[in-house]
């Protein structure tokens, strides 16, 4: 950081002759001039939601430049790709976005099994990784509800966001044992079978969560204080998501009616669609300009409520069944290259795998969903207000270990 | 008259939303809490718990599976072989490294590698992270009995063969001597 | 070092107080029952025995004393209260284990722990500002504490502008904040200094606008004759005679009134110069230890005095049913009487304390423009309407009922 005292206005005389007033006095001219502060926002900051840096420029409260600096958690979860066996880097997986690990796994899964033609997935697999996939995007979609309150200056609905939450993770700690870390969805179909009478339990969770998600609503995103705090606020038109290759709930917020689940289906979810089980919740500009922050939030608490409806769905049509498919102990995934982009909650989250017959991947490419949206920070943030700034950093809903990787 | 609706608009909604979220809180303020006190509640831990791991040690037959299957190689085993039993040197697990992801314990051939509930691991000293899942070092007593009498099976054998061979040379002996 | 500013500062407040106290009699105002410090040295021998300076500094020694012990006790227990009521609201326990029955001595612990912590001041900071800014904030508190009656007959100066003085040296706590944001060289407490600055600026005017409600209704600015003058509904002594009964427009009055009172204090959700979520803690960024848990109790404190404002103009101040009931039945003037006029004073106080935290822990932080436009394009034009409304009324009552 830079000395406050050095940017603190100076004043001095201009050069200009002084103006003779009616009255006889002299009036003088002053060079008032202000420097901008450049401030770090982060990597310590509460608002950045982890370890980043957004350099900003600030005239005041208004932010006239801002630059998001990243590379703090980078781990080479690429390079480690290439170095450890297929089955192995499905833990790896499971780091780079914590927030929604089983769908890191499944996206990682569906792009080697790819490249894998004689592997059939059982369907009770599939309909198992379709639950706890969505299950897991509703615990994501909590944290970006229950954090984006605290940007915008909310506590209590972060605690409510986290009460739901802690039920989930203790859902997936039935299943597979881990809370954040599931490594659960593995190629081939999942690790184990769901232990008796959880899916009753998740049935159960499902008609709770539909009263709580009312709640939700009323407690935030009706709140009429939040809405005039991100309303108009960070508008991404369509045209400006499409150049920046924003995906998921960012480009939704736009008005772009685009879901992979629905445009590039994947396991069970062209059923799932076929059967009207889910609708794609798409922004409306209900409270504003279309692609405002509020759109973009709006968006993820309206898709927890679809995550739901499948989920439902899911639970009707599953029976009993192997969960694995006929997999090697030591995979060893035939020659060839492949990329399977999957609906992440922040977005498409793409694995580009390339196999050269062997037991590890030669090159293991990730498309973090996280990492791109972020770009659109620099152009949204100048000529907003500080406090705006937070606000349209926590709509993007970034998770810094996905876009450092 | 539009701007005049807006405005008023605007403090309707925001005192109405207001109590529309102080009622929530408030209906939470008066329920009583979900949390527990943690160290003298604690939640059930369920049983696929991915805790500290335990080894079945009598079963194990240090084929390396589970050190190969290790992403990050964390597991580190020694057993010197005599004959069918082991004599164990050391089996350590790096808990500085460990990810807690299971993949160890899938591809046990004898599953005798499991997690267990424990998730403790606090420590002074980070040395102290590297624990030795061996229940018991060189061989159990079982074991050694075992190798005893498959040691003296083969020295019965031995001798029977000795004293066979001997026989038959003697007996060898006796056809030369006599021819 | 700052302790000695505080009651320096707060020293000679309490003075200017004490004397216009021992001036009283002699200016002609009848002082029913007296400061409660001279009542007391009067307890201890014959006032013509002791010299007039000796009681002054004595009254003030005494007061300054009371003070520091108030500050401190109305701020430990709302910082307990506001971490339980915080942790209930969200589902969970709050502090439950320091001192056995539900972490009641959580405050006495951590006021400890910053007590014995190291005393930061940071390279670049301006020190002497640095050090004094802590100080100036609790002193404009308590000056403000010293103008509050306690009782109907225990308060350190009866004061006719009694509510005037609360909000003028309640705003003083302004400049040491921006005194501590300058200070602290440091980006982000600059911000929160000049938005506390623009804040408090904005928010004054609604909040004397809005009080001037009860006080037509009420027709005092002593905090003492408000209150007295609430007991009557429409001539029957019942206690329950507050302005918000009296007047309906004193109502929407008390809810501009709370609002900019929110917004005095720097409580959610209007915490700018704080917000924890933009400016990481504002203008206390820097401080740490004691000089960080000054800003802490005088946050608190201000809760409190402005709750008991609001208490006071708006809700009936010492009365409710019970001292009417004491009233009828002759103990009127007894220990007992003021007990009871203080507990419930105390009682009111911290409900309005609880309303506060109740919408701190509901409700986002509104933005630094929203902050300006709700200040100066709706809460004063309508407080100004309120004005209009109560006077409306009053003159119509007056006409009415004579």
């Amino acid at each position: 950081m830079t000395d406050v005292q050095q940017h603190t206005p100076s004043i001095h005389l201009s050069g200009e002759e002084p103006r003779v007033l009616p009255n006889g006095e002299r009036e003088f001219f002053f060079d008032v001039s202000t420097s901008d502060l450049e401030v770090n926002m982060g990597p310590q900051h509460p608002a950045t939601h982890g370890v980043m840096r957004v350099l900003l420029r600030t005239d005041g409260e208004l932010v006239t430049g801002a630059q998001p600096h990243l590379g703090y958690l980078h781990r080479c979860a690429e390079k480690i790709g290439e170095n450890v066996e297929w089955l192995q880097y499905l833990p790896y997986t499971d780091r780079y976005d914590y927030l929604a690990a089983m769908n890191n796994n499944l996206g990682y899964s569906l792009a080697v099994e790819s490249l894998m033609p004689d592997l059939e997935i059982p369907r009770r697999a599939t309909l198992l990784r379709t639950i706890c996939a969505e299950l897991n995007r509703i615990a994501s979609h909590l944290i970006a509800y229950g954090t984006y309150g605290l940007d915008i200056g909310a506590f209590t609905p972060f605690f409510y966001a986290f009460r739901e939450r802690e039920w989930i993770q203790a859902l997936f700690e039935k299943i597979c044992g881990a809370r954040l870390t599931y490594s659960f969805i593995r190629i081939g179909g999942v690790f184990n079978d769901a232990p008796p009478g959880w899916l009753k339990e998740v049935a159960a969770f499902c008609d709770v969560f539909e009263e709580k998600w009312r709640e939700y609503y009323d407690l935030l995103v009706t709140n009429h204080i939040f809405v005039m705090r991100t309303k108009d606020i960070g508008v991404i038109s369509a045209e400006m998501a499409y150049d920046f290759g924003l995906t998921g709930p960012m480009l939704r917020g736009s008005g772009v009616d685009f879901d992979l689940r629905r445009d590039l289906p994947y396991m069970a979810y062209k059923e799932i669609w076929d059967a009207g089980a889910f609708r794609i919740p798409v922004g409306r500009g209900a409270q504003g300009t279309l692609g405002d922050c509020w759109d973009r939030f709006d968006v993820r608490v309206q898709e927890m409520m679809e995550s739901i409806k499948i989920i439902r769905y899911c639970l009707e049509v599953i029976e009993e069944g192997e969960v694995i498919g006929d997999v090697p102990k030591v995979i060893k995934v035939p020659a060839g290259e492949s990329y399977v982009g999957i609906e992440n909650p922040r977005g498409e989250l793409g694995h580009y795998v390339h196999s050269d017959g062997g037991k590890v991947a030669v090159r293991c490419r990730v498309r973090a969903p996280s990492f791109v949206n972020l770009a659109v920070l620099e152009d949204l943030m100048p000529g907003t207000l500080l406090a705006d700034s937070v606000a349209i950093i926590g709509s993007t809903d970034i998770v810094v270990g996905e876009t450092d990787r | 008259m539009v701007r005049v609706k807006e405005y008023f608009g605007n403090v309707w909604k925001t005192l109405a939303t207001t109590w529309g979220g102080m009622r929530i809180t408030g209906k939470y303020f008066l329920q009583k809490p979900i949390t527990v006190q943690y160290p003298d509640e604690r939640l059930p831990i369920p049983d696929r718990y991915r805790g500290i791991h335990y080894l079945e040690q009598e079963k194990c037959i240090n084929c390396l599976a589970c050190a190969r299957a290790c992403p990050i190689d964390c597991i580190e085993m020694e057993a010197i072989r005599h004959g069918k039993e082991l004599e164990w040197v050391s089996f350590t697990l790096d808990y500085q490294k460990c990810m807690f992801c299971e993949l160890c314990v899938y591809p046990c051939p004898k599953d005798c590698i499991h997690m267990g509930t424990e998730f403790a691991l606090v420590t002074y000293d980070r040395s102290e992270l590297n624990h030795d899942l061996l229940s018991f070092r060189g061989m159990s007593r079982e074991a050694r009995i075992r190798m005893k009498e498959a040691e003296e099976k083969k020295k019965a054998k031995e001798a029977a063969k000795a004293a066979k061979e001997a026989a038959e040379a003697a007996d060898s002996k006796d056809e030369k001597g006599e021819g | 070092m700052s302790i000695l500013a505080i009651t320096l500062s707060a020293g000679s407040l309490l003075s200017g107080a004490a004397a216009t106290e021992l001036q009283g009699p002699v200016m002609g105002t009848p002082g029913a029952g007296g400061n409660f410090l001279t009542r007391l040295l009067e307890w201890l021998g014959p006032p013509q025995a002791v010299p007039t300076w000796a009681i002054a500094l004595t009254s003030v020694l005494l007061g300054v004393a009371i003070l520091v012990t108030m500050v401190s006790l109305i701020a430990m227990w709302s910082v307990w209260m506001e971490r339980k009521v915080s942790g209930h609201m969200q589902c969970r326990f709050g502090p439950m284990y320091a001192g056995g029955w539900h972490g009641w001595a959580q405050t006495i612990a951590d006021g400890v722990k910053l007590l014995l912590k190291e005393d930061l001041i940071p390279k670049g900071a301006d020190r002497a500002l640095f050090w004094i800014a802590p100080a100036i904030v609790l002193a404009g508190i308590f000056g403000a504490l010293a103008a509050l009656p306690l009782s109907y007959d225990w308060y350190f100066a009866r004061m006719d502008l009694g509510v005037f003085t609360i909000l003028a040296l309640g705003s003083t706590t302004t400049i040491g904040v921006v005194m501590a944001g300058w200070a602290s060289n440091s980006k982000w407490s600059l911000y929160g200094a000049m938005r506390e600055a623009a804040q408090v600026i904005a928010y004054e005017i609604p909040l004397g606008i809005s009080l001037l409600c009860p006080l037509m209704t009420l027709g005092t600015f002593s905090l003492i004759d408000a209150s007295r003058e609430q007991a009557t509904l429409f001539g029957w002594d019942c206690g329950l005679g507050w302005a918000v009964f009296t007047n309906p427009f004193n109502i929407a009055a008390f809810v501009i009134f709370w609002i900019a009172a929110l917004a005095e204090t720097k409580r959610a959700p209007f915490d700018l110069p704080e917000a924890e979520s933009e400016l990481v803690a504002g203008f206390m960024t820097e401080y740490s230890g004691i000089r960080w848990s000054f800003f802490f109790m005088e946050e608190y404190a201000a809760m409190f005095l402005m709750s008991v404002v609001g208490a006071v103009f708006f809700f009936g101040g010492f009365e409710t049913p019970l001292t009417a009931l004491m009233r009828a039945s002759g103990s009127d003037g007894t220990l007992l009487y003021s007990l009871v006029c203080f507990g419930t004073l105390v009682l009111k106080g911290f409900a309005g304390v609880f309303l506060m935290m109740w919408l701190r822990w509901t409700l986002p932080r509104v933005r630094i423009d929203q902050v300006m436009t709700m200040g100066y394009k709706y809460l004063t034009p309508l407080a100004l309407l309120c004005v209009l409304l109560t006077a409306t009324w009053e003159f119509a009552r007056h006409l009415v009922m004579g």
